[in-house]
């Protein structure tokens, strides 16, 4: 371009910058508000962009690289919902038993807020008698006599703190990283990292037990703001495992098939017009239905499993409960699926029932879950799984060294309170130490005194085991990115081994 | 109380005179400039507001001087450095007010030097000596390795190599040779035992009574908590050695290994040898890099459902998992051996694989990990596999070896994990194989866990 040239384009924009006047710049201002606005809008739905660009054509659930190689490939989650007694089965504090039935010092009650004791509690001794197990001595209790005998494969983390002491929040705080709705679990976090090592079957699969659902209600195990092909897929313990997966009487196969086809079809069209990629997790949702219907009903089937395996675990086969989701839950990490959540309710030991009582209930939910999670550690170690699967065993939060009174009064059963300051989680396999504690609490188990940690801490860890930055991990939505352990989160890197 | 106030903004108003003289400066080099020219009224004024805060930092800095916690020697300088700036910003004022330039331009230059310096030596003070050069990452970011490796922990003095390591990253900043707050030195061993102004912080053997142990306890939202919020925190780790040291009697001369130790202490002080092997690194993956592997053979593979992918984002090392693909034909075979030099992991549970595949597997070279449970892999097949020489960890659970199989392996010094429950090998073999493989964990399986009658019982209240 010639000197000439320029020199009027420049005089053509010298004359447009003089009309731009205070109207203009405001006029331009709300179409450029807009503009931004909306670019904020459609930040939320670039997860497709940022991740694959021609992510219509591929799966959302292929298998991805983790940020370094991890250890683990796989993590089961065992919440125990209601929140188990630290004291009556990791935290042995004889000097707790001496001050049993006095009343509590006001020094632990000042400016504490408890859910539901008022006034000055009594304090209450270990209701079970502890001995040392295994080369790391650790102290497990005589409700657990089968546990005691894999406590050289655990890592304890004695010193576990949380801010929520209502069992919903706190649910969802030590799963989706915040004690409100609306984030995504971890189970969903690790699927949206790392895809499935299985196409057939889900990334994300969650078992209930104990009669009911946790109180946060299936919020723990939803995908918050990603797309919801990651979020988590309940299966069922009786019956059919996943509802309306079977093809009607009448309809075969091939005829699936080519509705699904004729069906993703159609929602490609409409991908390609709207761009929501809620039509993505919609065809890939699909295609895995399809391909489910064969593999789902042979995994989730454990009539197939040995004698030998059904005496370890102590399953029931045909009934709902603990033992068969936690065979349910080795059957589908040995088949590739990332993360098993349970839960199992009934924890929750006020002692204002029997079967919340810490003497009965509480012992009763010990009795049926302690073989089975103990034939879990074994099982997968015989298979050669233990080192590459991570187990996480926990509740929401723990249990006051108090005998709790609810409103004042006396309850009719022993219960103790929920507890934020110190409660017990443990993780075994999966690159943590064998045989190792972490964290200590004061004489009586009311507050840590060192090693402390917090939910954001355990996820930090879980996803560090699998191979992730949890700072890295993240999902841009309303305009920044967002990630489970939010600003906070430690990896503890000291019982990693 | 409001002196000790006022003397807290000297580090804040010591920036306008570092900010406006310099300005006046450059105004005076640029008004020669025609171009610049008009800049020139604005000198004078430049001066004088520069000269005014200057001389309001002196005052605010002789007070915070006051607080005796400071080297002397750099205060010393520091304290007339910055007297010398406020006489010659008040010089550089009258000179510019009188437009003689020649004296003005010999006073800028002065003041240029006097500025760097002192500025310097003002962060000396605050940030600790030689602050300036220091890398940010080595203390604040990954606190987890603020102690350095230690070859063998139980051999180590203890106040040398790993006491002294911590407070030297944790503390000197404040309690060393250059800042003394509260009085208090750390950095020598006449220095720690002598105390700050409020007396001795450290009691041999008394860690409730030491108060260096109960600041490090504290809540960090507590004032007196050290080190101080927002500075690098001790880990964990090295709070436990603190005790640990204080509780055996704060020695300055004495090895781990003349000290008692609990068994947490015997794990701490092993994670310090850790960090000299670098823990973190796992054996299962090679040091050395790869080329990538060819994307149309990993397509081709992933036709027939393979999961394969790279063991990580930055990584070109691959692992396989067959779990959706049983059965292998001649191109798998092909494809697979096209990425003999990155696959490194393999899994291929419940395969049912011809001899030719085997030999397939046996010329990939480079596996690391080889999971083959509930395969039809047989003692044959197992005799090729002794060409993988860098296998680490082989899983043969649920298939039809034997021991007599499984021998022929045994020139294989890198196996560490040999997985042979529910095979043909039976416990009479088990010593054999120990010695056979003497690095190796080999895990037999048939764990039981014994019916107890408790198990099934539902414990409830006695009927009244």
């Amino acid at each position: 371009m010639s000197r000439d040239h320029q020199r009027i384009i420049q005089e053509a924009n010298a004359l447009y910058m003089q009309q731009q006047t205070r109207r203009h710049f405001f006029k331009d201002c709300v179409t450029g508000m807009g503009a931004m606005a909306f670019g904020s809008v459609l930040g939320g739905c670039d997860w497709l962009a940022s991740k694959d660009a021609n992510s219509i054509h591929s799966n959302p659930l292929m298998a991805h690289a983790p940020h370094f190689a991890g250890k683990a490939k796989s993590v089961i989650y065992l919440h125990m919902a209601g929140a188990p007694s630290q004291l009556e089965l990791f935290d042995f504090k004889p000097d707790l038993m001496k001050l049993d039935g006095q009343d509590c010092p006001q020094s632990l009650l000042e400016g504490k807020k408890f859910a539901f004791i008022r006034g000055v509690p009594k304090m209450m001794g270990p209701q079970a008698t502890f001995k040392q197990y295994g080369e790391s001595r650790a102290w497990i209790s005589d409700h657990l006599p089968h546990l005691s005998t894999v406590a050289d494969e655990i890592s304890f983390l004695k010193a576990v703190q949380t801010d929520q002491f209502n069992h919903g929040p706190a649910q969802l705080l030590m799963h989706t990283g915040t004690p409100r709705l609306g984030r995504p679990s971890i189970g969903s976090w690790v699927t949206y990292g790392l895809g499935s090592e299985n196409n057939n079957l889900p990334g994300f699969v969650v078992l209930t037990s104990g009669g009911k659902n946790p109180d946060a209600g299936k919020s723990v195990w939803g995908n918050g703001f990603l797309p919801s092909v990651y979020q988590g897929v309940q299966c069922r313990t009786e019956g059919d495992p996943v509802l309306f997966l079977k093809d009607p009487a009448g309809m075969d196969r091939d005829l699936r098939k080519a509705s699904i086809d004729a069906i993703n079809e159609a929602n490609k069209l409409t991908y390609e017009e709207y761009q929501d990629p809620e039509t993505v997790s919609r065809i890939a949702q699909y295609e895995m239905a399809y391909r489910m219907q064969i593999e789902v009903p042979e995994t989730m089937n454990i009539n197939n499993e040995p004698a030998y395996i059904h005496e370890m675990y102590g399953t029931k086969p045909g009934q709902a409960c603990f033992a068969n989701n936690v065979l349910l839950a080795r059957k589908l990490v040995e088949k590739g699926v990332r993360f098993v959540q349970l839960f199992d309710w009934g924890w929750d030991s006020h002692g204002t029932e029997e079967n919340l009582a810490i003497d009965f209930g509480f012992v009763n939910k010990c009795r049926a879950t302690d073989k089975p999670i103990t034939a879990l550690l074994l099982d997968l170690k015989q298979r050669g799984l233990l080192d590459e699967t991570l187990v996480v065993w926990g509740g929401e939060f723990g249990r006051t060294p108090m005998l709790e009174n609810r409103d004042g009064k006396k309850n009719p059963f022993k219960g103790r309170d929920h507890h934020t300051e110190a409660f017990t989680m443990w993780m075994a396999g999966g690159g943590i130490k064998k045989g190792f504690s972490f964290g200590e609490t004061d004489e009586i188990g009311y507050s840590a005194i060192s090693g402390k940690v917090t939910p954001h801490d355990i996820q930090a860890t879980i996803l560090n085991q699998l191979g992730f930055d949890h700072e890295k991990l993240v999902f841009p939505f309303q305009g920044r990115s967002f990630r489970l352990t939010d600003v906070h989160g430690k990896v503890i890197n000291e019982i990693v081994a | 109380m409001i002196i000790t106030v006022i003397s807290h903004f000297h580090p804040v108003l010591v920036h306008l005179p570092i900010g406006i003289l310099l300005l006046a400066i450059l105004f005076h080099g640029l008004s020669s400039k025609e171009k610049y020219a008009t800049l020139a009224p604005a000198i004078p004024i430049a001066y004088l507001v520069g000269s005014l805060t200057a001389i309001l930092s002196c005052i605010t800095g002789y007070l915070l001087s006051g607080t005796g916690e400071y080297d002397e020697t750099t205060l010393n300088l520091h304290r007339w450095m910055g007297i010398l700036v406020a006489f010659c910003s008040a010089a550089g004022y009258l000179f510019a007010r009188n437009k003689n330039g020649l004296q003005l331009k010999y006073v800028s230059i002065v003041l240029l030097v006097l500025l760097t310096v002192t500025g310097h030596l003002g962060g000396t003070l605050t940030h600790g000596e030689g602050y300036l050069w220091k890398t940010v990452s080595a203390d604040t970011k990954d606190s987890t390795v603020a102690i350095k490796p230690i070859a063998n922990a139980q051999e180590a003095v203890v106040y040398k190599e790993i006491i002294q390591p911590m407070l030297q990253t944790k503390c000197y900043n404040c309690h060393a040779a250059t800042k003394q707050k509260g009085g208090l030195r750390l950095d020598t061993q006449d220095w720690i035992l002598k105390g700050g102004k409020n007396g001795k912080v450290l009691v041999a053997g008394n860690i409730d009574s030491s108060e260096v142990y109960k600041r490090i306890i504290l809540d960090p939202v507590e004032e007196k908590h050290m080190p101080p919020k927002g500075k690098p925190q001790l880990t964990e780790q090295e709070r436990l050695l603190m005790q640990w040291w204080i509780a055996t009697g704060t020695d300055f001369t004495k090895k781990s290994k003349d000290l008692q130790q609990t068994p947490a202490i015997k794990s701490a002080l092993s994670s310090l040898e850790k960090l000299a092997t670098v823990a973190t690194k796992r054996t299962d993956v090679p040091e050395t890099t790869v080329s990538k592997a060819n994307e149309s053979t990993l397509d081709a593979l992933r036709k027939y459902s393979v999961t394969i992918l790279n063991i990580s984002d930055n990584s070109n090392w691959l692992s396989a998992n067959f779990v959706n693909c049983k059965k292998w034909n001649s191109d798998i075979e092909k494809q697979i051996s096209g990425l003999k030099d990155q696959l490194i992991w393999l899994k291929i549970p419940n395969a049912q694989l011809e001899t030719s595949s085997w030999k397939t597997i046996a010329g990939l070279t480079n596996l690391r990990r080889l999971s083959a449970e509930h395969s039809n892999i047989t003692d044959q097949d197992l005799k090729q596999l002794n060409g993988l020489s860098q296998l680490q960890y082989i899983n043969l659970v649920d298939t039809k070896i034997t021991a007599m199989g499984l021998q022929q392996l045994k020139g294989n010094n890198n196996l560490t994990n040999i997985y042979i429950g529910r095979t043909g090998i039976h416990t009479q073999d088990y010593t054999m194989l120990k010695t056979a493989f003497p690095k190796a964990v080999i895990d037999t399986g048939s764990y039981a866990v014994p019916f107890l009658a408790t198990d099934t019982q539902q414990l409830h209240p006695k009927a009244k």
